[in-house]
């Protein structure tokens, strides 16, 4: 209920807030806080600290421009095709890790290894991807809008729209996919995967449909960010961006589907609101990551609930 | 090419031990505190601007600036233990994403203070050794021969005194450790500094080789956890065994493949070692 309270304030919010600024930076909270909420899935709801998140949101970013450029295919078609490869890397990255049972930190570093040499291979196959310099993306997708027909996807207003839907598909699905029996099989494996296994809960498959969605839901996101920010770098796949969005995770809260979306609101935002430079921006957001860890381990959706429910009582 | 090949197993090796002794560091702080203390890349860095601080800011000669370079690192890693680390204890990934936090931090400070701009002390102690054709500096084999010195007196520490009896009694059960009468606060905190001391003494050593810009820790704390990984996380001389191996895989492995993918190799060492050997290739021999 909450959540759709909150869905209809952002929806009507550009009827008041008429400032491409603040509308700019809600943009971006959104598709970093549909990332964000896909790695939660594997993160809070299964209990595994993945680091193969950047690494699927950039390949797809990547996936999508290429086969535009080279297969002719539109933003959407790209966006399928993509999330295939990501599908079947995940896929293959999950089987390897879980297969051989490797669990939290083995799991995390394991993660981190294929993650950096797809950074690898993304920063040094210069053909392709343009190196270091990353690509410049001057076309904008096309998207249907009822009573005007296929018109370009331009301005800050359209993208407002388009990712606050994104957003929200993301979270409903999420939602449908923890509240059923596979969702208990995520917290199963969470609590005690030893003990979920010889309850009978196949371990390895939800652990790897965990990973998978969650990989998926960021190959969507890769592609969608890419193209509103107009450029791919290989920073997209770098191990600052895994790192973020576990931050955006934490800060968030674990607990809820759609609370890491308050971290991406929080931490995208404050950089822009109080005017730094680089450097004492990353004191500061260090800082906030940190006084998080140790103040409010619940993350601001755990600890406000807990507030909430002490009220009540 | 049996020049080359030499060579990059030199440079390689000395590459290494630096792996090694932050590597040190991460077997230990994981072993007693269950923590992997990846900001000790930023306490390295922070080693490098201190020696270098020391040396060409205020004018003390190389040597002694070492020694104040890793007493102000230690120094900053009880701080560091006290405010932020106490409070981790055992729990992998709040460890894990406070230490990031601290990098971020100590990363933007130094950044702030000394810029972007590398710094430059090569010239310490110049001067080469011509060792069958292949041209060895002087100082590198001075710091390979202190950092060894290093691994071997904490490997000692670690197998001959009571400090290592109790470090290992702890290890194996803490509780029982702690009725045994180890002062297990004394013991954790004690491993934080020293590890962060450690990182200090390869920063400041460092500095003495190569030029030092303040995103240097990043790519020390990641070879360094790999070279913990492969030797099998908790093994002293392991530490140092899998910085080398890493070092040298590094070295040679980029004169038969494309240098671009130097960073690589180690990762896909890694990832089949703990596949097929998890607990590391020194499994088993503490």
């Amino acid at each position: 209920m909450r959540l759709v309270l909150a869905a209809a304030a952002f929806a009507l919010l550009p009827l008041v807030v008429k400032s491409d600024f603040i509308l700019t930076i809600l943009v971006f909270s959104f598709l970093l806080g549909m990332l964000a909420v896909g790695f939660n899935l594997i993160f809070g709801y299964t209990g595994q600290l993945s680091m193969f998140h950047a690494a699927a949101f950039g390949i797809s970013a990547y996936a999508t421009y290429l086969s535009m450029t080279h297969w002719g295919t539109s933003f959407w078609t790209g966006m399928l095709i993509a999330s295939a490869l990501v599908l079947a890397l995940s896929v293959i990255v999950g089987t390897i890790c879980f297969r051989f049972r490797l669990k939290e930190f083995y799991f995390a570093v394991v993660t981190l290894a294929f993650s950096e040499m797809a950074r690898l291979v993304v920063l040094n196959w210069n053909g392709v991807t343009n190196g270091t310099l990353g690509i410049i993306l001057q076309e904008k997708p096309n998207i249907w809008l009822p009573g005007q027909g296929l018109v370009k996807l331009e301005g800050t207003l359209m993208w407002y729209y388009v990712s606050l839907v994104a957003l929200a598909l993301t979270v409903i699905v999420c939602l449908r996919l923890v509240n059923s029996w596979m969702g208990r099989c995520f917290a199963a494996i969470r609590l005690n995967d030893e003990l979920g296994d010889t309850l009978g809960i196949n371990v390895f498959r939800y652990k790897l449909a965990a990973f998978v969605v969650g990989n998926i839901i960021a190959a969507i996101t890769g592609g969608l960010y890419a193209f509103y920010l107009g450029s791919i770098e290989p920073g997209f796949l770098s191990i600052d961006q895994s790192l973020a969005i576990v931050a955006m995770v934490l800060l968030g809260g674990r607990g809820a589907v759609a609370a890491p979306v308050i971290g991406a609101l929080v931490l995208t935002a404050l950089p822009h609101m109080i005017h730094l430079g680089a450097e004492l921006r990353s004191i500061v957001y260090g800082a906030i990551l940190i006084l998080t860890i140790l103040l409010m381990p619940q993350g601001i959706y755990g600890t406000l609930a807990l507030l909430g429910r002490r009220r009540a009582v | 090419m049996g020049q080359l090949i030499v060579g990059q197993l030199l440079n390689g090796a000395i590459v290494g031990t630096l792996y090694g002794i932050i590597a040190l560091g991460v077997t230990l702080t994981f072993g007693i505190t269950g923590i992997v203390n990846f900001a000790l890349g930023a306490f390295m860095m922070l080693g490098c601007y201190m020696a270098w601080y020391l040396t060409d800011g205020v004018g003390m000669p190389y040597p002694v600036a070492v020694v104040g370079a890793v007493a102000i690192t230690s120094l900053a890693g009880l701080v560091a233990d006290q405010t932020l680390f106490r409070f981790t204890r055992n729990n992998l990934v709040n460890g894990l994403l406070v230490s990031i936090g601290l990098i971020a931090v100590m990363e933007g400070a130094a950044l702030l203070i000394w810029t972007s701009t590398p710094k430059n002390m090569e010239y310490v102690w110049p001067g080469v050794f011509m060792v069958a054709g292949l041209v060895v500096p002087k100082m590198k084999l001075l710091v390979v021969a202190l950092l060894l010195a290093v691994i071997l007196a904490t490997y000692a520490a670690l197998t001959r005194t009571w400090i290592g009896r109790a470090a290992y009694a702890y290890a194996q059960n803490p509780e029982a450790a702690e009725l045994m009468g180890v002062r297990t606060k004394l013991l954790q905190s004690g491993v934080v500094v020293y590890s962060t001391g450690l990182a200090g003494l390869g920063g400041a050593l460092y500095a003495s080789l190569y030029s030092i810009d303040p995103t240097l820790g990043a790519v020390y704390i990641l070879k360094a956890v790999e070279a913990a990984i492969l030797a099998g996380i908790g093994s002293v001389m392991g530490s140092l065994f899998g910085g080398v191996l890493l070092g040298v895989t590094e070295g040679v492995g980029s004169i038969y493949l494309p240098i671009a993918f130097r960073d690589a190799y180690g990762l896909v060492f890694l990832v089949a070692i703990l596949l097929f050997k998890p607990a590391g290739l020194f499994a088993g021999r503490k």
